[in-house]
């Protein structure tokens, strides 16, 4: 498998050698990873506090920082996979992922923690510049919150694969992409808690992983809140990966087995 | 159609645009699946035996990019090594290692965007060559690469048939004369001739040049003209449609070429029909 090897690869040469080739790109990435902290603060103080603390969400700032944190965990997991199946079509470099033994779904694999990694950097200089503006993290709670965070990751894996094979089928056009990339800010527990949507709008946000996820990284991180109490957030989380994993993993692989089956493998 | 390449040996697939030598590649390096037929690599079938088929290959498609600009010759063929499994210090010596055999050794450490179309090519067939495989299929090696280094590319080629299978497509019958030991024709989608440059060669019979009046060209002589000027036609063609044109000719000595327009001629189609209509048995069931 030689698993250091192809984390050296993907992680480190297709991942952090090119993107950081286009400098002028590598610095707007850090720029907007901190700009929406200072967006969110500065407008949420005047509005956002009134609102989470009638919701009895505490902080306001506490509160966004870590919705800000981890959302990207989601979209850019989701995004990254699906973005990157695009480019090697455009490159016409997938056929050599499919022919390699580690074959089209270590492609996806390795795709994602590439993601996982420029975005936990992410997450982290978002919370330090929340810590910056005043949020008190509590340590005992990293152990629960990295369980969730794993549980958040292998779920947005599963939708992932889903975004992937739909590449592979329409080329361009990807409505679990861009619903991630836009929609989970509003509707994925990010910004404001999901009591102050419309009922028929928080339908929607308790089927998306991330609500749960966020909603036990606070408890977690910010109260101090033990297992015990965050466990229903990590069943819901557990039962999102039963069902998301397979889903996405068998969606992906007849993808590519359609798209071997009618030629368009190179097409994009 | 069917085809078979030996080891030690090139087997050239030849043919109008749209023949089907692309996708027969594809198939035999399970990149397409077949709607019918068998195809093996080495007694391993394409579709039911994929993994052990791809480990026995070595691709260069068509494109001039296929790899990342902005990383290295050196780090490119280590990131493909790293795809077959291969740990980074074997990676790295073997990259060094073919990117001397292809002759870019002294641009290992340089980004590919500064490399020129020949030396992507170069690069493309020493990445086939990260995992050693026996059977190597060259899609069209040396398109839209200078006279010089096609040269070299063809060089390259002969001496990696020496202990593989290569099987190559080209349009540029020089090339397929200088490089192949076993020729397969094809014209949509069948075999319409096989065998060694000298067999093919000799089936075109006699042929003869003669000029001819323009307006006397019917459909089927027009492959065989080679120019129009001034309402004549110089035409190249098999002695007897020559003769029973005119009584003036010059018997000249088949090529290859000549050959080659006599059995495929031109393609009715420009295009894939495999692509076009979804599901491949399209095309035999609509004869084009």
């Amino acid at each position: 498998m030689n698993i250091l090897s192809k984390l050296y690869a993907y992680i480190y040469l297709r991942g952090f050698r090119v993107w950081f080739s286009y400098k002028t790109q590598a610095v707007l990435t850090l720029l907007s990873w901190v700009l929406p902290v200072f967006t969110y603060y500065f407008t949420g103080t005047a509005l956002g506090n009134s609102i989470v603390s009638k919701l009895g969400a505490g902080n306001y700032t506490a509160f966004f920082v870590i919705g800000l944190a981890f959302q990207g965990y989601v979209a850019s997991t989701i995004t990254t996979a699906s973005q990157r199946l695009r480019n090697e079509q455009l490159y016409g470099t997938i056929e050599y992922y499919v022919l390699a033994p580690s074959g089209a779904f270590s492609f996806l694999v390795y795709t994602m923690l590439w993601g996982l990694a420029l975005n936990s950097l992410s997450a982290i200089v978002i919370l330090l510049v929340g810590r910056a503006l005043g949020v008190v993290y509590t340590v005992s709670g990293l152990l629960t919150a990295s369980l969730i965070i794993i549980l958040l990751v292998l779920s947005s894996f599963g939708i992932a694969a889903m975004s992937g094979a739909v590449v592979m089928v329409t080329k361009q056009g990807n409505p679990i992409a861009l619903f991630y990339s836009t929609f989970s800010t509003l509707m994925g527990n990010v910004v404001f808690p999901v009591t102050a949507l419309p009922f028929y709008i928080r339908v929607v946000s308790y089927a998306i992983p991330l609500t749960w996820a966020l909603q036990g990284l606070r408890g977690a991180l910010l109260y101090g809140e033990s297992l015990s109490l965050i466990m229903p957030d990590i069943m819901i989380l557990l039962v999102f990966v039963i069902i998301l994993v397979p889903i996405g993993t068998l969606s992906y692989i007849a993808a590519f087995n359609k798209a071997r089956r009618d030629g368009t493998l190179s097409q994009y | 159609m069917d085809f078979r390449a030996e080891k030690g040996k090139i087997t050239a697939l030849v043919g109008p645009n749209g023949a089907g030598k692309t996708t027969i590649i594809k198939i035999v390096s399970t990149l397409i699946l077949p709607t019918s037929g068998n195809a093996y690599v080495d007694g391993f079938d394409v579709v039911s035996q994929a993994k052990e088929v791809r480990r026995k290959i070595g691709l260069v498609t068509v494109s001039d990019r296929l790899m990342y600009y902005r990383l290295t010759g050196v780090e490119n063929l280590v990131f493909y090594g790293a795809l077959y499994n291969m740990g980074l210090r074997e990676a790295r010596e073997r990259a060094r290692e073919l990117l001397q055999l292809v002759g870019l050794g002294d641009w290992s450490e340089q980004p590919i965007m500064h490399y020129s179309t020949g030396m992507l090519r170069r690069l493309a067939i020493a990445r086939s060559l990260m995992h050693d495989p026996d059977v190597i299929l060259l899609d069209e090696p040396t398109l839209g690469i200078d006279t010089t280094t096609s040269r070299k590319v063809r060089q390259l080629i002969r001496g990696l048939a020496f202990n593989r299978t290569i099987v190559l497509t080209s349009h540029l019958m020089k090339e397929i004369e200088e490089l192949a030991d076993d020729i397969f024709i094809i014209k949509s989608g069948r075999v319409v001739a096989k065998g060694t440059p000298v067999e093919i060669k000799s089936l075109a019979g006699r042929f003869a040049e003669a000029s001819i009046p323009s307006r006397t060209i019917n459909s089927e002589m027009e492959k065989y003209v080679l120019r129009f000027d001034n309402g004549m036609a110089l035409v190249r063609a098999p002695e007897s449609s020559v003769a029973a044109m005119t009584g003036q000719y010059v018997e000249v000595e088949p090529t290859l070429e000549d050959a080659y327009i006599m059995l495929a001629g031109e393609s009715a189609t420009d295009f894939r029909p495999y692509q076009i209509k979804r599901g491949g048995a399209w095309g035999r069931e609509h004869p084009f």
